[in-house]
């Protein structure tokens, strides 16, 4: 799978963009501020409908513009054309010049994986985001996990609106549990049996770059233990108390604990970028498994941080990446990208918004 | 708003109108609208005696909710249906679509929505007290509701409420696209669905 033709309007420092790339491994070179990051944020974007850099539609509109439009032709067994406009008063999102109605026709078109700066929080930061990365993952997996996922959090909001009102509508209440631990069963299960094959793969590829003698153990944490609706019972006064729902799997963890301590509080800085590159090269790999071909990489700074041993731990991913059909998207500051990446790099030189060969 | 503001007065008012229709987007109701303004007089005349005609005939069942001429409505006294059979649905436009399967001989109650606590939809604002005042001579509750959360919810809440007087309680089969409400389930499933209705308990 790889981007054809990416096509910008009015998106962040782009003005206007039209690019044809080829299959392989594409480097975008320029000063700081030029756009580069820009970039990958819009390809992300056709890819998953959001920025990697969490933030909304309005602040990648050129400032002082109506809206943005993003565009690409994604060639794969076939050739697909997507197009994604935003304003404040209208979105459109159109595969092949019809409009998209459910998000499940539309996501596996393109598949990226973004490794960037922000990548730390995931170790950092709170129990979300790991979250969000096991439901990125399935949601690229299975077709039915984001309308499962869609639905508990809608019965989760339901109960959650029930559990404030006084008096509580007992029935009504119990109706809309039901549905909660139904859903929220399914959502443990397809977690956990994501685990034993991602786990593995996260493991190793820490195991590749981290010094020796790092011991990393991964571990999916539901917060149910056995029985989601005898457990949530027990919680019963104290969620009346405090008019929400405290247990399910919208509270789960992924544990990352390094040499048996938990990674967020004890891990140095150093070790947690590189734990944050192991889960996503993990993530990178397990898609390539699942669908057969390898993601579209979107590497952003991250091999600047990284030291000339644990670059060499990148290169079998990025081989496997630009071998064959698949492609890679990398920036660089400077022209001293790692050497062992080899001649066949595609360059590109972005300068204020504007991008080439 | 694509040019608006070039359009003389009666014609924006038009266009104001039609775009209120569902499935009328902007570009649309001002194709309509400027269509309609130059069209015959008479034809326009159709038109309007035509809305207005049928807004006046039709009003909604008062016993099972249905869209009907005559009160009470045709599913509620044709005696070649199966008077012990009720089929519950969420919208008038439902039992339109149920009936489109001709998988289903019976009754019909239209609920009015589904429980819905994140629109303030409670079980008082939905049609289940006239449900239950028509229980007696029922043997079968077919729920056909939407399935998606709220949909689902709503026939848990309604199993155990209405199980509890006695009756057997039917839900729609799988074959409906999970969250998803009637109006999007061709007749094929409609009517797979309603063979392969399960009791609840
Ligand atoms: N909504 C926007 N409208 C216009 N310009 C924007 C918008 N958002 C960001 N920019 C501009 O884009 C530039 C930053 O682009 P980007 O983050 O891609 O830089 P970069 O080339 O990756 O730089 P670095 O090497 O420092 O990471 C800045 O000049 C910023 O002002
Ligand atoms: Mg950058
Ligand atoms: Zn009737």
């Amino acid at each position: 799978m790889h981007l054809g033709h990416l096509r910008l309007r009015d998106f962040r420092n782009f003005r206007r963009l039209d690019a044809d790339f080829g299959p392989g491994f594409h480097v975008l070179l320029g000063r700081n501020a030029q756009g580069k990051t820009n970039l990958l944020e819009a390809v992300h974007l056709l890819a998953t409908l959001r920025s990697f850099r969490g933030v909304g539609s309005a602040a990648m509109v050129r400032h002082g513009q109506p809206g943005w439009f993003v565009g690409g032709r994604v060639v794969a067994t076939a050739s697909h054309a997507i197009k994604l406009y935003w304003s404040k008063n209208e979105r459109r999102l159109t595969l092949d010049d019809q409009p998209i109605r459910k998000l499940t026709d539309y996501l596996g078109t393109l598949r990226t994986v973004a490794f960037c700066t922000e990548d730390l929080q995931l170790i950092k930061g709170a129990g979300r985001g790991r979250r969000r990365f096991l439901d990125f993952l399935l949601t690229q997996t299975l077709p039915t996990y984001l309308p499962l996922l869609q639905n508990y959090t809608r019965a989760v909001r339901s109960r959650n609106a029930l559990l404030k009102k006084r008096p509580i509508d007992e029935a009504t209440l119990e109706s809309f549990t039901h549905e909660m631990v139904k859903l929220g069963n399914e959502i443990m299960t397809r977690r956990r049996t994501l685990l034993p094959e991602l786990g593995p793969r996260i493991t190793a590829a820490h195991a590749r770059i981290a010094p020796d003698g790092e011991e990393l153990s991964v571990e999916y944490q539901p917060r149910v233990k056995e029985d989601f609706a005898a457990e949530l019972h027990r919680m019963r006064d104290r969620e009346r108390a405090l008019g929400s729902t405290l247990l399910g799997p919208h509270r789960d963890e992924l544990s990352l604990q390094l040499n048996h301590k938990p990674a967020a509080d004890f891990a140095s800085e150093g070790q947690k970028r590189t734990l944050a590159i192991s889960l996503k090269l993990a993530q990178a790999e397990h898609l390539a498994a699942t669908h057969g071909a390898p993601p579209i990489l979107l590497i952003d700074d991250v091999m600047g941080e990284l030291d000339a041993p644990r670059r060499q731990a990148f290169l079998p991913l990025l081989n496997q990446c630009t071998q064959g059909r698949g492609q890679v998207f990398m920036t660089c500051t400077e022209q001293n990208w790692p050497e062992e990446l080899g001649e066949e790099l595609q360059k590109w030189e972005v300068t204020d918004g504007e991008l080439k060969r | 708003m694509p040019m608006m503001n070039s359009l003389p007065e009666p014609v924006a008012a038009l266009v104001g109108a039609l775009g209120q229709l569902p499935g009328i987007g902007p570009r649309s109701a001002e194709r309509l609208a400027l269509h309609l303004v130059q069209s015959e007089s008479g034809q326009v005349q159709q038109l309007a005696d035509a809305l207005l005609t049928a807004r006046d005939r039709i009003q909604l069942c008062e016993t099972c909710g249905a869209l009907t001429e005559h009160q009470p409505c045709a599913f509620c006294t044709d005696d070649r249906r199966d008077a012990a059979t009720v089929c519950v649905v969420e919208t008038a436009v439902d039992v339109i679509n149920v009936e489109k399967s001709g998988a289903f001989k019976g009754r019909y109650h239209v609920l009015g929505g589904k429980i819905s606590p994140l629109n303030g939809v409670d079980p008082e604002d939905l049609r289940i007290a006239e449900l239950e005042g028509r229980l007696t001579g029922f043997n079968e509750i077919i729920l056909a509701l939407g399935t998606d959360v709220e949909g689902d919810a709503t026939s848990n809440y309604l199993a155990q409420r209405l199980g509890k007087q006695g009756v057997t309680v039917t839900r729609l089969a799988h074959g409906l696209p999970a969250g998803s409400g009637l109006e999007y389930a061709d007749d094929l499933t409609l009517s797979r669905a309603l063979e392969g209705r399960r009791e609840l308990q």
